[in-house]
């Protein structure tokens, strides 16, 4: 990481914190229901922002990165869970807990280079145990997925 | 003592089948969760608040489940630390170097041992001293009125961020962040929805668990995948966890001073586990001088920093449950959990809901009498545990992080709102912001506004009121002094 990026980036914490501002200059009350009123909080944290930015626009100093350094990273399967995880959201209502749960399951410990065969097996697996677990035992209703109701 | 007869009565709380079965279960997920990389108690307890806000069992048994969690986690972690050096979280650092050193001496069963009854010694300790301190400094916050509190939740933000570690800027802009997410939503008193951005969803407000989730545990999955050397840990089969009565009696006094410094050090807010165990280490070091072998897998050298670790993770419970105001990420979490389930830890909570805080500490004892008699004998289990590989362990835990968010609400939002905190959460460690202001500022941010606005109605909007009494002046004094301090520490020592 570079001092241009710490640059980059407190710059961008300041036009968040300045949006932030500017937004809650809008939060007006008809009357005094108190003194302070609803801004009081999004200004403080807007100052803390847009403070915080300019000192990393003026004084860039990376710090080391905990991630892990090196060129050994690649952030090509970590967005693809994501992507995982948004479909997930999208398609649990409609195919259901049950396939939905074992097809992110299989689908992420592929991404973590599982065995096929282990991680349709892990999927399954997990998805019958939180079955078990949330319908079963805490008895909390899970979508069956309205693709299979009609 | 007064207390001591209300502690007896906790145990009869304690002991109660659903509560006993909820403690050492508690300690055995905490155990599992702080081992494994990547879990970790904030995460593990983030994941089990809805579960147990939905299982609908009461408010002490839920506490007392998670509590056991976050002290069972704070073992767990030195397991890892000693067998693999890998520090699961920054207050086992210290742990690492003689731990690790001793595994590779081939001696990781007697640091394994020592570790167990060091975190028992400085738990146990510590429990005492709540049980003790809690009360006295309860009938002294009673005084607080709102500008003290809204004075201590400020030094609570600027204790966290200077004693994180890192950048103070980073963490003040890691707490900014939080205290905004706090404001979104409808405003308590004038009914203005803040930040809503038109969404219905957004109208009650960013919900904790599913911004703690996202950012900690969604964000950690990609953290994983990110790295590419995914090879499974090795690790080595452990021979009997036993320590010998020399090495016992020889670490005796460093674990009893250790777990009173562990303690003292866990009450300050912002402190914690990191420093104490630091400060432990270093404290025994000098006292052992030319007779030690700190460094080179002293037996001392891991009885120290657990005790002090142990300690302080109870300490950090004084704040938390006596003034509402938690000093950490993980208490933060807890402070989170306890609102949920309808609590408002504070001067009264010992008077208005004693079984809840006697049945609590109570419950506190036998879970680390649980600890180290699980752990002797079962440690070999647990280590086979960290065998899993992580194509299995990390999606099928994530699967119940979303499992469980989604049982509560049932709405898919939650879900994708989780996922982008993950992904905001991944951007914040790839740069080296730390997450746990954030978590800090979101359960605070609404307790501090309301705090605010309560002392400036009752002066009538005359901000003075906020710096007249003595504790609040304090309170400022120690805020300003926590910013400066490290500053000036650095300027020293270059």
């Amino acid at each position: 990481m570079t001092a241009q990026t710490d640059r980059i980036l407190g710059a961008f914490l300041a036009i968040v914190g300045g949006t932030i501002g500017v937004v809650a200059t809008g939060y007006r009350v008809g009357f005094m229901t108190d003194p302070v009123g609803p801004r009081a909080l999004p200004y403080l944290t807007a100052v803390i922002l847009v403070g915080a930015g300019l000192w990393l626009v003026v004084h860039p100093r990376p710090a080391s990165d905990p991630v892990g350094d090196g060129p050994r990273r690649s952030s090509v399967r970590a967005l693809a869970a994501c992507g995982c995880f948004v479909a997930y959201s999208l398609v649990l209502p409609w195919i259901g807990f049950f396939a939905a749960t074992a097809l992110v399951v299989c689908a992420v410990g592929l991404l973590f280079r599982g065995p096929p065969r282990g991680t349709v097996a892990a999927g399954l697996l997990t998805s019958g145990a939180l079955w078990l677990l949330f319908v079963r035992v805490l008895q909390l209703p899970l979508p069956i997925g309205s693709l299979w109701i009609l | 003592m007064d207390s001591l007869s209300h502690l007896a009565g906790g145990f009869g709380i304690a002991l109660q089948p659903l509560n006993l079965a909820l403690a050492v279960g508690g300690v055995a997920t905490g155990t599992f969760v702080g081992m494994l990389p990547g879990i970790g108690p904030i995460n593990a307890i983030a994941i089990l608040i809805p579960v147990t806000f939905a299982a609908g069992i009461p408010p002490e048994s839920a506490l007392i489940l998670l509590v056991g969690i976050y002290y069972g986690s704070q073992y767990g972690n030195s397991i890892s630390t000693i067998l693999l050096n890998v520090p699961g979280t920054a207050s086992a650092v210290v742990t690492a170097i003689d731990g690790h050193a001793m595994t590779r001496a081939g001696r990781a069963g007697p640091a394994l041992a020592i570790s167990a009854i060091a975190s028992f010694v400085g738990g146990t300790l510590s429990i005492f001293a709540l049980v003790l301190l809690a009360p006295v400094l309860s009938s002294w916050a009673i005084r607080f009125g709102p500008a003290e509190y809204f004075a201590l939740m400020v030094f609570a933000f600027s204790a966290l961020s200077s004693f994180s570690g890192g950048s103070l800027v980073r963490a003040l802009a890691s707490t900014g962040f939080g205290l905004w997410l706090a404001t979104v939503g409808l405003d308590p008193n004038s009914a203005i929805p803040r930040y809503t951005f038109g969404s219905i969803q957004l109208l009650d407000g960013m919900d904790f668990v599913v911004v703690t989730i996202g950012l900690f545990a969604v964000s950690e999955v990609f953290v994983l995948l990110e790295d590419t050397r995914l090879g499974e840990a090795s690790t080595r089969a452990v021979e009997r966890v036993r320590v010998a009565k020399r090495e016992l009696v020889e670490t005796v006094w460093p674990m009893i001073r250790s777990g009173a410094l562990g303690f003292i050090v866990g009450v300050l807010p912002g402190a914690g586990g990191t420093i104490a165990s630091f400060v432990a280490y270093s404290t025994e070091e000098r006292i052992a001088g030319s007779s030690g072998s700190f460094g080179a897998g002293d037996i001392r050298g891991v009885a120290a920093p657990e005790a002090a670790n142990n300690a302080a993770a109870n300490g950090a419970l004084i704040p938390l449950l006596t003034l509402g105001v938690p000093g950490s990420g993980t208490t933060a979490v807890l402070l989170g959990a306890l609102l949920g389930l309808g609590i408002t830890p504070g001067p009264l909570l010992l008077t208005e809901e004693p079984d809840l805080f006697w049945g609590l500490a109570a419950s506190m004892y036998v879970g680390n009498a649980f600890l180290l008699l699980l752990n002797l004998p079962l440690v070999g289990v647990f280590v086979r545990a960290l065998s899993v590989p992580r194509w299995i362990l990390i999606p099928a835990v994530s699967a119940l992080a979303f499992v469980a968010v989604y049982a509560v609400n049932a709405s898919s939002f939650d879900l994708l709102l989780m996922t982008g905190f993950g992904a905001v959460g991944y951007g914040m460690r790839r740069f080296s912001f730390p997450l746990a202001p954030v978590v800090l500022g979101l359960v605070l941010g609404p307790l501090m506004e309301k705090n605010l606005r309560r002392a400036m109605a009752l002066s009538g909007g005359d901000a003075s009121v906020l710096f007249e009494s003595p504790i609040a002046l304090l309170l400022w004094f120690l805020a300003g002094a926590s910013l400066i301090a490290p500053l000036w520490l650095r300027r020293k020592s270059t």
